[in-house]
């Protein structure tokens, strides 16, 4: 491949154009030129047909043809190599230049190009009336209006004047509008107000006046500056005007062959006319432009805006060193905090196990307590139905006896003919009656005696007065003590163990009985009273006309094993308050005004105040 | 209650004859009754000694049964009272099997028996039938004694004098001597004591007079 063009170039180097021509004969296609068309394809046409017609004419054999590209258009065609040259504008050059290799060959001699040749630059205008406006750096807060984002001069150099004047028209300023092209609107707007500021590419302003259709003295320039030999109005610095590039695969002849056919071009040929340029010059410095885009960070440098992580480290090194020692520090807590927290957990669970433990030996005392209660209970009722053992057996002798008598009648009635069958009827009634008198007296036994758990339910307390009525109404007949009952009859239920308070009605009876033995007095009674106090409580008082207590006796009435009978346990008035005080109530002893003594106890009336003990019922059987 | 029977022990009850029973138990007092009744007396019942003292004339003769232990008035108390007021009614005292002492005061102070609860029937119809008996026997005597005492009412001192003194074994003429009257006095006397106490000889007399002690 090397061999043959050089081959080529030896042989052939005095006709270069004809040996050109013969080869081209042979098969080669037109020569392919894309150019930009920022503005259309009839524009890009009418702008640059001429010149590609020049080239056509200089290369007979092989023609030329023109094909407008828009940006993304010219990226692909040069990419995929279907054109051989290209012709755009500075900025995208730079970019094509960078990404594909292209290489300038020529670069256009504007008209109005300065002493360098470059010709490329940006006027930012006022309206002459705004004297608010004076330099770059009053764009801050200001509606400015450029052609488009991606004109070169109509936006990219200014934008690098402004951000030189520490002004980002993309944060700083108030607004930042592109208005499209015809570039006139962009003068309009500010000729009317509309906007503060224009951007033009340089020598619009001017040809724009030159074709009458504005006046260049209703506008000033901001920050204006002069180049040598550039004779239009300018904000920035100028950048070469437009290149033509060839593609890294273009052939070198050709592309020899087509840069002297440019520089041979008249300035006053027709293309260049057409094209408004003055022929094409050698290859300008496109070197500025480089430069121009990093700091604006687009083209080929736009990469720069997608700022690496070793970027940020490299700029705030410091900050990544505090935010490493925050880090580090943060974990340290953490793990810190995580081990107070398991050491906490820890002594939590086993305070906690402790607790459980505690309460469970604090449940099995209760449950203890309550238990031995419970025994103490039975056994005070056992102890003063033992007491009482002879009484209750003289109390079931007689349905018993009772019953034997009527029978005995009957069968002697009988064996002697005498019965009357009505009479017998009558008395074998009789008998069904003691009968089941007798089995409830059992069962009343039965039930006081029974060993159980307490349970609380409204009761009328003077229906537990007559059942120790009935459990101890034959002792005190047999000691020929009458007892008299003074029921009061409008008593408000008590929340109250039945039995329980029945066994304290007992126990007091029983101890004034036992008061009254061998005390001489008349008629010897004990008196049991029911009532309400004032505080609206049940009260029930039990007096006799016995010896009364002593001193000593009223100190220790209430404490275990005290007795002052010869068989007595001395349990009962201790068991008496302990049950009394279970229901929230009072158990105390008195005079009784003019001999003997009195026991009374009250109860909360049911409703008013709730028991203090007892109340739990989870073990009734 | 009143109805003939062919039971030994009862054939020879009069109908005068009559049982009291006294007990607060009303169905004791009830089944005693009607126990008692079997034997075909008579039976009257009390709740108390109080209420049977108000009811029931104590000179009258006839059987009590009565419960020792009672509120109020206690069978004993009742007995008591009965003794003191001279009363012909034997009395039945009933007690339970604890009340041994009371039992034994009971018959210190005359009643008939004790019946010890429970007791077997016979045993207590038997003393009931014993009771009514000796009680039927003190009043014959006591009727007997106050037969005499309305005879020997009709004799004049001296006419009750001499009599002593005939009952004495003294002839006639030491008793007119020693109460100095004639002879013929004496004799007087004599017939008419005879004639008034109704009696036929010197040992009838003497029966008579020594009953009347």
């Amino acid at each position: 491949m090397r061999i043959i063009p050089r081959l080529k170039c030896l042989a052939l180097a005095g006709a270069l154009v004809g040996l050109w021509v013969g080869i081209a004969t042979a098969a080669e296609p037109p020569i392919r030129v894309g150019v930009l068309a920022y503005r259309g394809g009839d524009h890009a046409n009418a702008a640059w047909e001429p010149t590609v017609r020049y080239l056509a004419e200089r290369f007979p054999e092989r023609g030329a043809e023109m094909v407008p590209l828009d940006l993304p258009g010219m990226e692909a065609a040069v990419q995929a190599r279907t054109v051989d040259f290209v012709l755009t504008n500075t900025g995208n050059y730079v970019e094509l230049e960078a990404r594909h290799g292209v290489t300038r060959i020529a670069t256009l001699r504007s008209s109005r190009a300065g002493a360098s040749g470059a010709a490329i630059g940006s006027a930012l205008i006022v309206r002459a009336d705004r004297t608010d406006i004076r330099e770059v750096g009053d764009l801050k807060g200001r509606t400015v209006m450029a052609i488009d984002p991606d004109a070169f001069g109509g936006f990219q150099v200014a934008w690098g004047e402004m951000l030189k004047a520490g002004v980002d028209p993309y944060r700083d300023v108030k607004e930042l509008r592109f208005s499209g092209f015809p570039v006139d609107r962009v003068v309009f707007a500010v000729r009317d107000g509309t906007v503060d500021v224009g951007v033009l590419r340089a020598c619009v302003l001017e040809e724009l006046a030159a074709e009458g259709r504005v006046d260049s003295s209703q506008f000033r320039v901001l920050a204006p500056r002069t180049s040598p030999g550039f004779d239009c109005a300018l904000s920035t610095d100028l950048y070469p005007d437009w290149p033509l590039a060839r593609l890294a695969s273009t052939p070198e002849e050709l592309a020899k062959a087509v840069v002297v056919a440019l520089f041979q071009m008249p300035a006053d040929h027709p293309a260049a006319r057409g094209g408004g340029y003055d022929g094409w010059t050698v290859p300008l410095d496109y070197q500025p432009v480089h430069a121009l885009f990093r700091s604006l960070r687009i083209g080929p440098y736009r990469y720069l805006r997608e700022v690496s992580l070793v970027d940020i480290a490299r700029a705030h090194w410091e900050w990544l060193v505090v935010a490493a020692l925050a880090l580090l520090w943060w974990a340290i807590h953490s793990l810190r905090v995580e081990h107070l927290i398991k050491v906490r957990t820890a002594e939590l669970r086993s305070a906690n196990r402790d607790l459980v433990r505690e309460m469970a030996e604090r449940r099995r005392a209760e449950e203890t307590a309550r238990e031995r209660q419970k025994e103490m209970d039975h056994v005070a009722r056992l102890s003063i139905l033992g007491e009482m053992a002879s009484n209750l057996a003289h109390e079931l002798n007689q349905p018993l006896g009772a019953i034997a008598n009527y029978a005995r009648g009957c069968t002697r009635r009988l064996e002697m003919g005498t019965g009357e069958p009505a009479q017998l009827a009558e008395i074998t009634r009789a008998i069904a009656e003691q009968a089941e008198r007798a089995g409830q007296i059992i069962a009343r036994i039965r039930n006081f005696v029974r060993k159980r758990a307490s349970q609380l339910e409204p009761m009328d307390v003077n229906e537990a007065v007559r059942a120790a009525m009935s459990l101890c109404e034959s002792r005190a007949r047999g000691d020929g003590v009458a007892i008299v009952l003074t029921l009061a009859d409008d008593l408000p239920p008590v929340l109250a163990d039945t039995v329980q308070i029945e066994q304290v009605v007992l126990n007091l009876v029983v101890n004034a009985l036992d008061a009254l033995e061998g005390a001489q007095t008349g008629a010897p009674e004990v008196t049991v009273r029911t009532g309400r106090d004032e505080a609206g409580r049940v009260e029930v008082a039990v007096a006799d006309r016995g010896r009364g207590l002593t001193d000593e006796a009223r100190s220790r009435l209430f404490d275990p094993f005290f007795t002052t009978k010869p068989g007595g346990m001395g349990l009962g008035l201790s068991i008496c308050r302990t049950i009394v005080e279970a229901h929230g109530g009072h158990l105390w002893a008195t005079d009784n005004p003019g001999g003997g003594a009195v026991m009374r106890f009250v109860l909360p009336a049911a409703g008013k105040a709730q028991p203090v003990g007892n109340e739990e019922q989870h073990h009734a059987r | 209650m009143h109805a003939d029977t062919n039971h030994a022990g009862a054939s020879r009850i009069v109908a005068s004859r009559i049982v009291y029973v006294v007990d607060d138990d009303p169905a004791m007092r009830h089944s005693l009754a009607w126990l008692i009744g079997s034997l075909g007396v008579p039976v009257e019942s009390f709740a108390s000694g109080e209420e049977f003292l108000r009811a029931v004339r104590p000179d009258q003769p006839g059987c009590l049964v009565t419960d020792v232990r009672m509120p109020g008035m206690s069978g004993l108390e009742l007995q008591d009272t009965l003794t003191r007021a001279g009363s012909l009614l034997t009395v039945v005292v009933i007690t339970g099997h604890a009340d041994v002492p009371m039992a034994v005061r009971a018959l210190r102070a005359g009643a008939v028996d004790f019946i010890e609860k429970p007791f077997n029937d016979q045993v207590l119809l038997d003393r009931v039938h014993e009771a009514l008996e000796q009680s039927h026997r003190a009043w014959e005597e006591q009727a007997r004694k106050d037969h005499v005492r309305s005879l020997l009412a009709r004799l004049t001192p001296r006419e009750r004098q001499v009599a002593d003194l005939v009952v004495a074994g003294k002839p006639n003429k030491v008793i007119a001597a020693e109460i100095n009257i004639s002879l013929k006095t004496v004799e007087v006397h004599r017939h008419n004591v005879m004639e008034k106490l109704e009696v036929g000889s010197i040992a009838d007399l003497t029966r008579l007079l020594i009953e009347a002690e």
